[in-house]
């Protein structure tokens, strides 16, 4: 059995689960900073281009586009993690990521490049320096050029909560005494 | 643990049990012999006869055995299907009866001997023919049977095919008239032109073929009902019979799967409610059985679906009241047979605090407005206080691919399902006047709101001198959705919005158009629930 290199925090074990994920590859890509999700999540990149906007919806759905015939939402990450807004470019992709059953596009700022990480690089969040909210984030990478934020996907799409109206007893519409 | 709460589980768990046996029958009742069914029904027994030994009820578990027996035997086809349905039936009824006996008196040891018998002599009179028949081998050759099955995901999946091929048809075409303008061979463009259309009525006719296929009685549904009216009415002391017709008529699978639930509010509303004590009818000069008729039937290219009781009938000043409590209607406003569905179908109507046993499991009315809106249906209510209540649900005869009203407004095309549209006009500005500070539009003797489209979604757009205006609603409510411009009747598949995040309101679906671009499909029910 070799070594492992888990961090302390035990953190980086959501990303790995097991241990043959020991080095695993990310995509990463930038929203101001640098971001990461595992490969396994993601099924390709695609450009922008129309996504037609859908109304009354929360303002971090950028829209839904037509990705060979399926009606693709897509989130915009940047609004999402509530981050300042910037308008996409020529550089802004959408990736498309499978988490579970579902299949969603994420607009970034551009994407960046697939690169392999070791377990032992991971750590937990530094709140402090982290514009994001850490709720989303599964750990740093630390890398010789700089950090990657690791987002969780998972807990990124889960559906917010919503609130259901206690709803009553309909009957009383007929003529039978209350 | 208690003697008391073994009892709750072991009955818990029975019902549950039994729910798979009327299951498995009622399928196999509809579908034909089928062994992963009768194996089910076989596990489900299985644990019920030994849960009953344990318990300590030696009779029910003999006679569960011979159920068990009948069942096994008609899987290997000793005993005909035909045959042994209604006697099984019957059973599980028996079966039902015991548990409801048990739960009311844990200590009662019920004895079914007589009805052991029965089933004994059962099986065995059909063993005796079944021996006969092995006399003449030709019997078993049996008719040949020309229906298969399928699983519905591959039918679905089809379906999806075809409506890329609806797709790629349009853009065919589009490229096919673009040829036209700058191809001067006759003869050629005349054969392309030949043989786009001839690629499109393969296609309409595959399309119609799959959505055929997709096609299940709604008796399906209906005679779901039947245990649940017995069920119901019996707990209440009422006499009720459910009366079906039209159980031949066919919608899509979806929908099926769709009306199920509103139906069972409508009708378990109706026996908790609406349904008098035979007593209470006799005295007023009605039969002392009170009906439920459940009718479906084909009217053009919808289904209508109606819902009738001879109950009491709605009290429209009770309906009146609440509806001022809630806000929904002004003090001064009456209830009429115009607005009384969009009333009790409301969200927020309810606002009853007591919760009855049998209606008070968070459900209402409003979900059934929800659910036939989210059909693209509509639905509508008549009633006669003292002579009953019925109820209309109108669907489209398929949830997959519709026909639409492709309006454009402030820059965007949106899909309005022609089911409910009733006609547009196009009018001038000045046409649109102010009441209240709304605006309405006054068209054939009716005054209806005008729901800018484009406003309703937060987009901006220019307001030209002439504008069109989409008259939308079911039968007792209408409103105008104004719109720049008219694009045309156009079939389209509809995908639906993923609601990881919500749903939009206003918005039902989408499609994708000819060029690839997607068109978002307008939710009229939603439009019509929030302008009051």
């Amino acid at each position: 059995m070799s070594d492992m290199h888990l961090p302390a925090s035990g953190l980086a074990g959501d990303v790995l689960n097991t241990e043959e994920h020991r080095d695993f590859h990310l995509v990463t890509f930038a929203l101001g900073e640098e971001y990461g999700v595992p490969i396994r999540q993601v099924r390709e990149i695609v450009r922008v281009g129309g996504i037609t906007m859908v109304p009354n919806s929360p303002s971090y759905m950028e829209g839904v586009i037509n990705l060979r015939g399926r009606v693709l939402p897509v989130l915009n990450l940047r609004k999402r993690l509530k981050l300042s807004a910037v308008e996409p470019d020529r550089a802004s992709r959408i990736i498309v990521a499978e988490v579970g059953e579902k299949v969603i596009g994420l607009l970034v700022d551009s994407v960046s490049h697939v690169i392999r990480v070791q377990a032992a690089a991971i750590e937990s969040a530094p709140e402090e320096v982290l514009e994001v909210d850490t709720d989303y984030i599964t750990g740093v990478a630390k890398l010789r050029d700089g950090l990657v934020i690791l987002l969780d996907l998972e807990r990124l799409l889960r559906r917010e909560k919503i609130e259901v109206k206690d709803m009553n007893n309909e009957g009383g519409i007929y003529g039978e005494e209350d | 643990m208690e003697y008391a709460d073994l009892i709750r589980d072991f009955l818990d768990d029975a019902e549950g049990h039994l729910n798979v046996i009327d299951g498995v029958l009622l399928s196999m009742e509809k579908s034909g012999r089928d062994k992963q069914q009768i194996n089910a029904a076989l596990g489900a027994l299985h644990t019920l006869k030994g849960n009953s030994g344990m318990m300590g009820f030696e009779s029910l578990k003999g006679y569960i055995h011979h159920v068990e027996e009948i069942i096994k035997e008609t899987g290997d086809g000793e005993i005909r299907l035909e045959e042994a349905l209604e006697p099984l039936l019957e059973s599980a009824n028996v079966m039902r009866r015991v548990f409801r006996q048990i739960g009311e008196d844990p200590s009662a040891r019920p004895d079914l001997a007589g009805e052991t018998l029965a089933l004994i002599r059962f099986s065995e009179g059909s063993r005796d023919t079944a021996g006969a028949a092995a006399n003449d081998p030709a019997t078993y050759l049996g008719a040949r049977t020309d229906t298969i099955r399928v699983e519905f995901k591959r039918l679905d999946s089809l379906l999806d095919l075809v409506g890329e091929l609806l797709i790629f048809k349009t853009r065919l075409n589009q490229i096919g008239s673009d040829i036209r303008q700058v191809v001067p061979q006759k003869s050629l463009t005349k054969e392309l032109q030949n043989g786009l259309e001839l690629m499109g009525k393969t296609i309409a006719g595959l399309q119609e073929g799959i959505m055929k296929a997709r096609m299940l009685p709604v008796g399906h549904v209906f005679s779901k009902f039947h245990r649940m009216v017995r069920d119901l009415s019996k707990s209440q002391g009422k006499e009720v019979r459910l009366i079906l017709s039209g159980e031949d008529t066919e919608l899509d699978k979806t929908v099926i799967d769709e009306l199920e639930e509103p139906l069972l509010h409508i009708i378990r509303n109706a026996i908790d409610h609406a349904m008098e004590m035979p007593g209470e009818r006799l005295a007023a000069g009605k039969d002392r059985r009170a009906s439920i008729t459940l009718s479906a039937a084909q009217e053009s290219s919808q289904i209508v679906i109606r819902v009738r009781d001879d109950g009491r009938g709605i009290d429209k000043e009770k309906v009146r009241r609440k509806a001022v409590e809630a806000g929904l209607l002004g003090s001064d406003d009456q209830v009429t047979g115009e607005n009384i569905a969009s009333l009790i179908f409301s969200a927020g109507f309810s606002t009853r605090d007591e919760v009855t046993e049998l209606s008070g499991r968070g459900i209402g009315l409003d979900v059934v407005g929800r659910n036939i809106g989210r059909l693209n249906g509509q639905i509508s209510v008549e009633s006669i206080e003292g002579e009953g209540t019925t109820f209309t649900i109108r669907l489209p005869l398929s949830l997959a691919i519709i026909p639409a009203l492709m309006a454009e407004a402030a820059g965007e095309v949106y899909a309005i399902p022609m089911s409910a549209v009733d006609e547009s006009i196009r009018v001038r500005e000045d046409d649109i006047h102010m009441i209240n500070n709304r605006e309405v539009i006054r068209f054939r003797e009716r005054v209806m709101p005008v729901v800018r489209l484009g406003e309703f979604f937060g987009l901006q757009g220019r307001r030209g001198k002439k504008l069109y205006l989409v008259i939308v609603g079911r039968a007792e409510k209408f409103i105008a959705l104004a719109v720049d411009r008219l694009r045309g009747r156009q079939e389209i598949v509809v995908k639906p919005l993923d609601d990881t995040f919500g749903k939009s309101e206003g918005i039902g679906g989408a499609s994708i158009l000819g060029d690839g671009r997607i068109v978002l499909i307008i939710d009229v029910l939603s439009f019509l629930r929030t302008t009051r």
